[in-house]
């Protein structure tokens, strides 16, 4: 057990599966699969595990996405790590290829891969292309694949080890905003499930559902709704397909308030699904849903900022809410 | 005569005017000699070759472009170091001026739309902005997120964009934009224009899907596209041997069946004849043509990191760089051939201008850029409203962010 940086705690999870698994595979682009932590040895998958396994290619996020979905298909773990700059290029292969394998196959195929796939939306200034946050809707919309979105370090171990481990696809979705987070995250390997959401803070008042990166921003509003007096219920969906209905039912018949933070576009936005399961489930629900505009994502700090929600706009919604 | 590339090419300088081998050029100029791979056995430099005809104004005006990408750069780089109130960065281009400069300086860069030859940039973009004829000052100030930048801040610096020069833009992505620009050339033969494409495209994009679809139906389709491959040794801080099995890209192209040839980079002159050659058969009908020019970027992938204000080049630590570092000695080597030096040399060698006149210029570039910084970074900054403009061609979208 050690303070453990996200990727620290990810890569940590990557080295177990593949010591356990001497035909996992990881490929990856531009970003050497090394991560370094105080008071813990160097991971470096590449060094450790030599080239054959452990691959740098060009810049081919269409190569490395198919290329372990045919890894799978021959009958070995395989993993890659998509960077931001190409987040959607591999869109094709697993919406149209990995997701209907077993069911077009009649459930004699099996693609156990792990797709980690980057989103940005964090620094401003980066600008359009280097600043989208918006794949979480584009994956969490495919059958077949198994879409998450852990916000925690210790999460995204745990939810690492099940990824790899999981006889389904899974879309990993890494907010590269959290990467400066760090926490208590224990050293052997342990399991978070694919499909349950976690109750952050408990509350009787509002219930407040986000995931990813819009979750400090979240803890912190509640932070601030909590000493203003009010009871608040945090969400972290985590899994986007398939989404835990039954945490955000329990949780909005209780509170019969819902508000979503989303830093995807508003359209679509995972907050529309939830919103849409909890109405469906439960009646006399108020709801508001908070999220990125329908807009690329300008270069201008000062439009940017102002687009993005932050906690200030959480807090204002829920007081309308309240 | 054989070159290895994997060291900059060093034979133009000293044969400049070798007279031996002028004989053989005006030979092989007049039979329209085609150069071959990666082998070139012409000094493109030679008088008899394109560039020999050009006018003075001509070449000093080539001259002044490559100073305006370089002092554009370096300054753009101490404002990165030294103010700390200044929030723009750039991908930059320092060191490869002659390509972008060799290239633009064949193209229509003014006059109606509808006429201009279109650039596609990558994400290493000012360069290729300033040689199309961008005005820098409105660059300037884009790159810093003003509202009277050249796209409203709306873009900075991965994103430039200026159609009344035919500036079609800069890219983020590696991959793309080369087949974009062959629809760009797909619509000119169909149109019946004899407007030209050009992309330009670092060693990285080999690797991707996209060079090859672009190549495959350029050539099938004889379209007017000019791919010019800025061999710079890195994507990013990968060496290219790690995503492509050729010494010489452009071999891949003459698989394709486009004519291709390998240029130094850092010579303008040799650049502008490759291009030249390129856009008059793509004018003419004549199809695609691929130039790979062998050159080097002085700074590392992004921003400032390792450099020092006031100098050239970035020596020192570049944390991003993870598992590569570029060899010092590397880049000391390349700034051996500088392409502002090999230019004012050309120049001073043509009688074009003198010593004194050269080093004028250079003064005249550097106090045009600082004018151009001043005001850039004087301009307004953006309303934070404004975001939700331009998303379509008319109107607003809603805002969404207060629930």
């Amino acid at each position: 057990m050690a303070q453990k940086s996200w990727m620290y705690s990810v890569l940590e999870a990557v080295q177990h599966e593949m010591r356990e698994d001497p035909a996992m595979t990881w490929i990856f682009e531009l970003t050497p699969p090394v991560a370094s932590n105080p008071g813990k040895p160097v991971i470096n998958l590449e060094t450790e595990f030599g080239r054959k396994r452990v691959v740098n290619t060009g810049i081919d996020e269409n190569w490395m996405a198919s290329a372990v979905v045919g890894a799978g298909l021959a009958g070995s773990k395989a993993a890659t790590y998509i960077p931001y700059q190409g987040a959607c290029m591999p869109f094709e292969v697993i919406q149209n290829v990995a997701s209907k394998l077993r069911h077009k196959t009649g459930g004699r195929a099996s693609v156990p891969v792990v797709w980690i796939i980057e989103m940005t939306g964090q620094t401003p200034g980066f600008a359009q292309q280097h600043s989208c946050y918006e794949e979480d809707s584009y994956y969490m919309h495919i059958p077949g694949v198994r879409t998450v979105i852990p916000s925690t370090p210790y999460d995204a171990k745990g939810m690492m080890h099940a990824a790899i481990r999981s006889p389904d696809p899974v879309v990993y979705l890494y907010p590269a905003g959290l990467r400066t987070l760090t926490e208590e995250v224990p050293d052997e390997a342990y399991e978070v499930p694919l499909d349950k959401a976690a109750v952050r803070m408990e509350g009787s008042d509002l219930t407040i559902v986000s995931s990813g990166a819009g979750m400090p921003g979240v803890l912190e509003a509640a932070e601030t709704l909590t000493g203003e007096g009010a009871s608040v219920e945090v969400i972290d969906l985590r899994a986007l397909n398939q989404m835990d209905t039954e945490t955000i039912v329990n949780s909005v018949a209780k509170t019969k308030r819902l508000l979503t933070v989303d830093q995807s576009y508003y359209t679509l936005c995972p907050g529309a699904e939830v919103i849409a399961r909890a109405v469906e489930n439960v009646d006399g629900v108020k709801v508001k849903r908070v999220a990125f505009p329908d807009a690329p994502p300008p270069a201008s700090p000062e439009m940017f900022l102002w687009m993005r929600p932050g906690p200030e706009n959480v807090v204002e919604a829920a007081r309308a809410l309240l | 005569m054989e070159r290895d590339v994997t060291t900059p090419p060093r034979e133009t300088e000293d044969q400049l005017a070798s007279p031996s081998r002028r004989g053989f050029l005006q030979l092989a100029a007049a039979t329209g000699a085609a150069v071959s791979v990666g082998r070139s056995a012409r000094a493109l430099t030679e008088l008899p070759y394109p560039a020999g005809d050009l006018s003075d104004e001509k070449l000093v005006e080539m001259y002044r472009t490559i100073l305006r990408i370089r002092w554009h750069e370096r300054t753009q780089a101490d404002q990165m170091l030294t103010n700390p109130d200044y929030r723009g960065y750039n991908h930059f281009y320092a060191g490869q001026e002659a390509v972008a400069t060799g290239v633009c300086a064949n193209l229509r860069n003014s006059g109606p739309r509808d006429q201009l030859d279109l650039v596609y940039s990558s994400h290493r973009p000012s360069g290729h902005a300033i040689a199309k004829g961008v005005d820098i000052p409105s660059m300037v100030a884009e790159m810093d997120f003003r509202a009277t930048g050249m796209n409203g801040g709306y873009a900075a610096e991965m994103h430039i964009a200026d159609p009344d020069v035919g500036f079609a833009g800069a890219d983020g992505m590696i991959g793309p934009a080369p087949v974009v620009a062959s629809g760009s050339a797909f619509a000119f033969r169909a149109r019946g224009s004899d407007q030209v494409a050009v992309v330009f495209a670092g060693d990285g994009n080999y690797a991707a899907p996209h060079f090859h679809s672009t190549l495959n139906n350029a050539k099938l389709l004889d379209l007017p596209l000019i791919y010019v491959c800025e061999n710079n040794l890195y994507h990013q801080y990968a060496h290219y041997s790690l995503s492509c099995p050729h010494e010489d890209i452009a071999s891949a192209a003459a698989a394709y069946g486009i004519p291709a040839v390998t240029v130094d980079g850092q010579n303008v002159v040799e650049v502008y004849n490759a291009a030249r050659e390129a856009v008059d058969r793509a004018r003419g009908g004549g199809g695609p043509t691929f130039i790979e020019a062998k050159t080097y970027r002085y700074y590392n992938h992004w921003g400032a990191p390792g450099a020092k204000a006031g100098e050239l080049g970035a020596f020192g630590y570049d944390p991003l760089a993870i598992t590569h570092f570029r060899p010092e000695k590397e880049l000391r080597a390349w700034m051996q051939r500088d392409p502002v030096d090999i230019a004012r040399k050309i120049l001073v060698d043509w009688g074009v201008v003198d010593s004194a006149r050269a080093a004028e210029i250079e003064e005249e570039v550097k106090a045009e850029i600082a004018e151009a910084f001043e005001w850039g970074l004087s301009q307004p900054l953006c309303n934070p409203e404004d975001g939700l403009k331009h998303v379509f061609a008319e109107g607003t979208v809603p805002a969404r962010q207060f629930g």
